[in-house]
């Protein structure tokens, strides 16, 4: 190994690189189970830290046995309908629901940032309310929301949207702003109208820089979606967790929350490759 | 009537305002390529933008065929300094969108008539990019995928082919070599010839203002502090015999330097 080891210019081999980007993975997943099998030598009975075996258990019944709450039904035969009707599925397509729905209201968003960004009317319109709107906590206006809106989907959906939509409004607006003035002006010149402008020069070239955008603001999304489920709900990933904690069932919370990380992972990766995909000419720097 | 016609135009620009253009007039006529010459900072771009509509002066006034106009269009053709191409479409969708959003709007575009029509674009386009000395086979390439100097010529090949009546270029030669310089001022002049459209083009070259304009404007500050005025406006001979070309550009260099800023602080290099 070279002197400089630890310098800027040190070059480690690719195997180097891969096995350093697991050590803390490995250390993380040793020391729990350390530890977990510490504690249940002192006491077999131990709830805080499940074994494996005992989250293999849990996870096992909470993706192929229907919820507590409609346990009433007659348990279907088939391995795959076990997994339909499952408290994981369940709570999966109930937090999912509310996230596509409020993704689904980012597009306006976008567009509200894009004509604000280009047309000064729209600008002088919105921009102080906005800036001003973007400064309410959200989470603080929860209970006007479901005051206002009901305990139903509606304020769940709202909450995230409120907490998110500013941020990706103003940003859609700065990065409107920062097309040259160049590339507007030579649209112009080009016969261009104004609608061929904001939407085949202006927004399709800032387009990949807002699905980062949105990309970034995936943990806020999820961040809103997880305080209301938790709060007021009766089905979804986090009223799960939250439910199970009163029974201090960690051996069903640990795997919901690494599955949680899975799927905002595996939500994150499918919209770096479309970005990718759509914007080909697109370099991030 | 001329086509181009600049009065009394001055713009200021920051806090406190500094003057950029000093009661600028110029009137051009049709069929005209002027050049404008002018030290970098002077104020060569702001003119051209100025003409575009792009912004407004902050006294004179700019007409362009007998009017006011608010807002760059189709009759005023540009090819910018820099971001001249747009980065989110190839070579071949740079230079086909002018035709394209000329005949299409947004809506339109869908219907099958706007394919068809599109093929005819494209192989228009395939002609002009021969022209330029483009290989075919960089039609499908990302303009950050070309060098500088063929991003400046699809510019120009992007310009010129909805054959607006007055073209605007702003040193749009600048990142040729030599050879390619030429071809591209030989293809410019040939294009002018045929279209008879008018030519703004901005240059730091004296001797191909020279070569390409039929008139040669020299823009330059009186003092290092107060906006650029008309310095020198020189019709070129037709043709411009190449021994004339010495005492031509002695004259236009010598116009433009006249107030150079950088004079004393080569003159003190030149004691050391
Ligand atoms: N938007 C702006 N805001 C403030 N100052 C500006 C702006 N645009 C131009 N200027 C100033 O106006 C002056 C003239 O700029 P301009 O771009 O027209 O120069 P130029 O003659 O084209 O120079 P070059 O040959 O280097 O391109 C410069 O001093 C520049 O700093
Ligand atoms: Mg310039």
């Amino acid at each position: 190994m070279p002197a400089a080891f630890l310098l800027i210019h040190a070059k480690p081999s690719r195997a180097w690189s891969v096995l350093l980007s697991w050590t803390l993975f490995a250390a993380g997943i040793g020391a729990y189970f350390y530890v977990s099998h510490a504690r249940h030598r002192d006491n077999p009975e131990d709830r805080v830290m499940p074994t494996i075996a005992q989250m293999a258990r849990g996870m096992y019944n909470a993706a192929l046995q229907p919820a507590e709450e409609d346990e009433a039904t007659a348990p279907p035969d088939n391995f795959v309908q076990r997994f339909f009707g499952s408290m994981l599925w369940k709570d999966t397509r109930a937090s999912a629901r509310r996230f596509f729905y409020s993704m689904a209201l980012l597009v306006p968003a976008v567009l509200l940032g894009l004509h604000m960004g280009l047309f000064p009317y729209a600008g002088s319109f919105f921009l102080r309310f906005i800036l001003f709107f973007d400064k309410i906590v959200a989470l603080s206006l929860l209970p006007i929301l479901f005051i206002a809106f009901g305990i139903d989907e509606l304020a769940k959906v709202m909450l995230i949207v409120i907490g998110v939509a500013p941020t990706i409004i103003l940003d859609t607006f700065n990065l409107v702003r920062g097309v040259p003035a160049e590339q507007t002006v030579k649209a112009f010149t080009l016969g261009a109208g104004d609608f061929d402008v904001a939407y085949r020069v202006v927004l399709k070239q800032v387009m990949p820089r807002i699905l980062n955008s949105i990309r970034l603001n995936l943990k806020s999304v999820m961040l809103f979606l997880f305080a209301g489920e938790m709060i007021a709900s009766t089905d979804g990933l986090a009223f799960r967790i939250a439910l199970l904690r009163r029974h201090m069932g960690m051996d069903v919370i640990i795997p919901y929350v690494l599955w949680v990380a899975l799927l905002l992972f595996l939500v994150d990766l499918g919209m770096r490759r479309l970005n990718r995909m759509l914007h080909p000419w697109f370099r991030e720097s | 009537m001329p086509l181009i016609e600049i009065r009394d135009v001055s713009v200021a620009y920051g806090t406190p305002t500094r003057p950029v253009l000093d009661r600028v007039s110029l009137a051009i006529e049709e069929g005209e390529f002027v050049c404008l010459l002018g030290q970098t900072g002077c104020g060569k771009s702001t003119l051209l933008r100025l003409v575009l509509g792009a912004e407004r002066p902050a006294a004179g006034r700019i007409l362009v065929d007998g009017r006011v106009h608010h807002q760059p269009d189709r009759t005023r053709g540009y090819v910018p300094q820099k971001y001249s191409l747009f980065p989110d479409k190839t070579v071949l969708d740079n230079i086909t969108f002018g035709p394209e959003v000329c005949e299409f709007g947004l809506a339109a575009r869908l219907t099958p008539r706007f394919f068809r029509r599109r093929r005819e674009f494209r192989r228009q386009a395939f002609e002009y990019l021969q022209r330029i000395g483009l290989e075919p086979s960089d039609a499908a390439k990302y303009p950050d995928q070309l060098s500088g100097g063929m991003q400046q010529r699809v510019a120009i090949a992007q310009a010129l082919i909805t054959r607006p009546r007055i073209l605007l270029m702003d040193e749009a030669f600048s990142a040729l070599d030599p050879g390619t310089r030429k071809g591209m001022q030989r293809l410019i002049r040939q294009l002018w010839k045929d279209t008879g459209a008018t030519i703004l083009f901005v240059t730091h070259n004296t001797h191909e203002a020279l070569r390409l304009g039929t008139r040669v404007v020299v823009l330059a500050k009186e003092m290092p502090d107060s906006g650029s005025r008309v310095m020198l406006d020189l019709p070129v001979p037709e043709p411009c015999r190449d021994d004339d070309i010495p005492r031509l550009v002695r004259r236009l260099e010598s116009a433009s330097t006249s107030s150079d800023p950088l004079a004393p602080a080569s003159a003190l290099s030149e004691k050391w």
